[in-house]
């Protein structure tokens, strides 16, 4: 069932659940892919999201997600202003993704100063988010749950080697994807977890032979918070 | 363990344990997120409190981001006063608190999305008004706060609750029925009676399109909180006085969700048809973003 939280919820900045907490959490995504201060901000808005853009706030929105407020941050309406203060470039246009896209659909490109990330999202409705690509690669995430991210190359055992530091820990995986471009090339793993991994453990996954690069993503879209 | 995945497995519950909604729904989510009922139940209490506080700062008045609209909500409250009023002072305040929250919404100041943002009036306006009128506390009226939750989550679980997925009936439809099944749960009515009173209320937003002018969250939607409010009302009278609804509410659901795809993309959020492209409509467009 889905959480009666996120239906008496989230605590937002208006004026749309969809086009402005939801494009915020989107953006918010990106920025803890990157895991970095982004210098450059590139939005590409499709259907819905490009038409409504300025009415809904979705530039302010998208923009305060990138330097990292959460959705009930009254400083979300001056974003673009602090974005400047803060020395981060962004650019917003249109973007006709085809008529099977959902409509609240979102390309965003995130630039550090050593790296950079692009993910394709979709704002699918009371604030609720789902990342359908990252880097190009086909996913399916809300981004709610402890989830992590891993870029490796394809080659035998990675998936019982990843899965042996996580369970080493007594931390349990709730679901996976695997996934590669093609034999012995570059290759992802998307792990959702029960519980959050301790820091030591990540490092233990990057420093894991053939991993490229691993993302913790823990609650960035709001499970909503519970004290 | 959670259980629950429509309308029919909660009558079921509630008919099984002989525990009231509330209980049910707050048990499953606690089971779901593995922490205890009363935990999550504090959290509702603060949501309630910050849905109190939109109303509050939204019948102050002040216009819209856009300039387009505001000041209504202050407007119904200042004329209900004088006395002079059509429905007596719990319809009045049920519009006027349900339309405050979304001008309170359309100056990006901090709501609840209820499901949704553009449909966050009707259920703290309601509630706020029922607890009012009739003397409820907080503590009683967050009860009735997690049955409108639990009424969203299930359908939120068969149909995306978006204009642009389904159009205004998957939002302020779904607001009203929420708010529609925590009116007649805080009446006292039996758990049959809610889901009578949302799929009433439900059923007779069905069509309802999403056809924002300029695109804004506030022509139809702010004022439109206010009618929906007095269609949650209506659904709750209606079925605390023992009128049923013929169509089962997991039903009235999957037809909703049938209605949105059918509707064209024009009337789902994108501001390309109905109140949106009159002339009036267009010409407010042009104005706010210099098209010539």
């Amino acid at each position: 069932m889905i959480s009666l939280l996120d239906i008496v919820g989230p605590v937002m900045v208006g004026p749309s659940s969809s086009h402005t907490a939801g494009a915020c959490r989107l953006s918010r995504v990106a920025r803890a892919l990157l895991e970095d201060e982004p210098v450059e901000a590139r939005f590409e808005l499709h259907s819905a999201f490009a038409k409504t853009m300025r009415g809904h706030g979705t530039d302010r929105a998208l923009v305060a997600g990138a330097l990292g407020m959460e959705v009930d941050d009254a400083n979300l309406k001056d974003a673009l202003e602090i974005a400047k203060g803060r020395g981060l470039a962004y650019a917003l246009k249109p973007r006709n993704m085809g008529p099977e896209a959902h409509p609240n659909s979102v390309a965003i490109h995130l630039k550090g100063k050593t790296r950079s990330i692009s993910i394709l999202g979709a704002s699918i409705g009371g604030g609720m988010i789902e990342i359908r690509e990252v880097d190009g690669f086909p996913v399916s995430l809300s981004a709610k749950d402890p989830c992590l991210l891993l870029f490796y190359e394809d080659r035998p055992g990675m998936v019982m080697r990843a899965s042996e530091i996580i369970g080493r820990r007594g931390v349990n995986i709730a679901s996976m994807e695997v996934l590669r471009r093609g034999k012995g090339d570059q290759a992802f793993m998307r792990i959702d977890l029960d519980a959050p991994l301790p820091i030591a453990d990540v490092a233990a996954l990057k420093q894991m032979p053939g991993v490229h690069r691993v993302h913790v993503l823990d609650r960035v879209a709001g499970g909503a918070p519970i004290t | 363990m959670p259980t629950l995945t429509n309308f029919s497995d909660l009558l079921a519950a509630a008919r099984e344990t002989g525990r009231p909604l509330d209980e049910i729904l707050l048990a499953e989510e606690a089971a779901e997120r593995g922490l205890p009922a009363e935990q999550i139940f504090r959290t509702f209490r603060e949501r309630w409190a910050i849905m109190k506080d939109s109303v509050r700062r939204g019948l102050v008045g002040g216009k819209s981001f856009s300039g387009l609209v505001g000041g209504d909500a202050k407007k119904v409250m200042d004329f209900t006063r004088g006395g002079d009023i059509a429905g007596g002072s719990l319809v009045a305040k049920c519009i006027a608190y349900s339309i405050a929250v979304l001008e309170e919404n359309s100056r990006m100041g901090i709501i609840v999305a209820a499901p949704t943002a553009g449909a966050a009036g009707m259920v703290p306006g309601t509630l706020l008004a029922i607890s009012e009128e009739r003397g409820f506390d907080d503590a009683f009226t967050a009860r009735g706060l997690v049955v409108a939750g639990g009424f969203g989550a299930l359908v939120a679980g068969k149909a995306e609750l978006s204009g642009a997925a389904g159009g205004c009936q998957a939002e302020q439809g779904v607001g009203a029925a929420m708010a529609a099944g925590a009116l007649a749960f805080l009446l006292g009515g039996a758990p049959e009676v809610s889901v009578h009173a949302a799929a009433l209320t439900l059923q007779n937003t069905l069509g309802l399109a999403c056809d924002p002018v300029a695109g804004l969250v506030e022509v139809p939607c702010v004022v439109r909180n206010g009618f929906t409010a007095m269609l949650a009302l209506t659904g709750a009278q209606t079925a605390l006085a023992g009128v049923e609804s013929v169509i089962p509410m997991d039903e009235v659901v999957e037809a909703m969700v049938k209605i949105g795809e059918a509707m064209p993309r024009s009337l789902k959020e994108t501001a390309d048809g109905g109140l949106a492209m009159t002339p009036t409509g267009c010409r407010i467009r042009n104005e706010l973003y210099q098209i010539r």
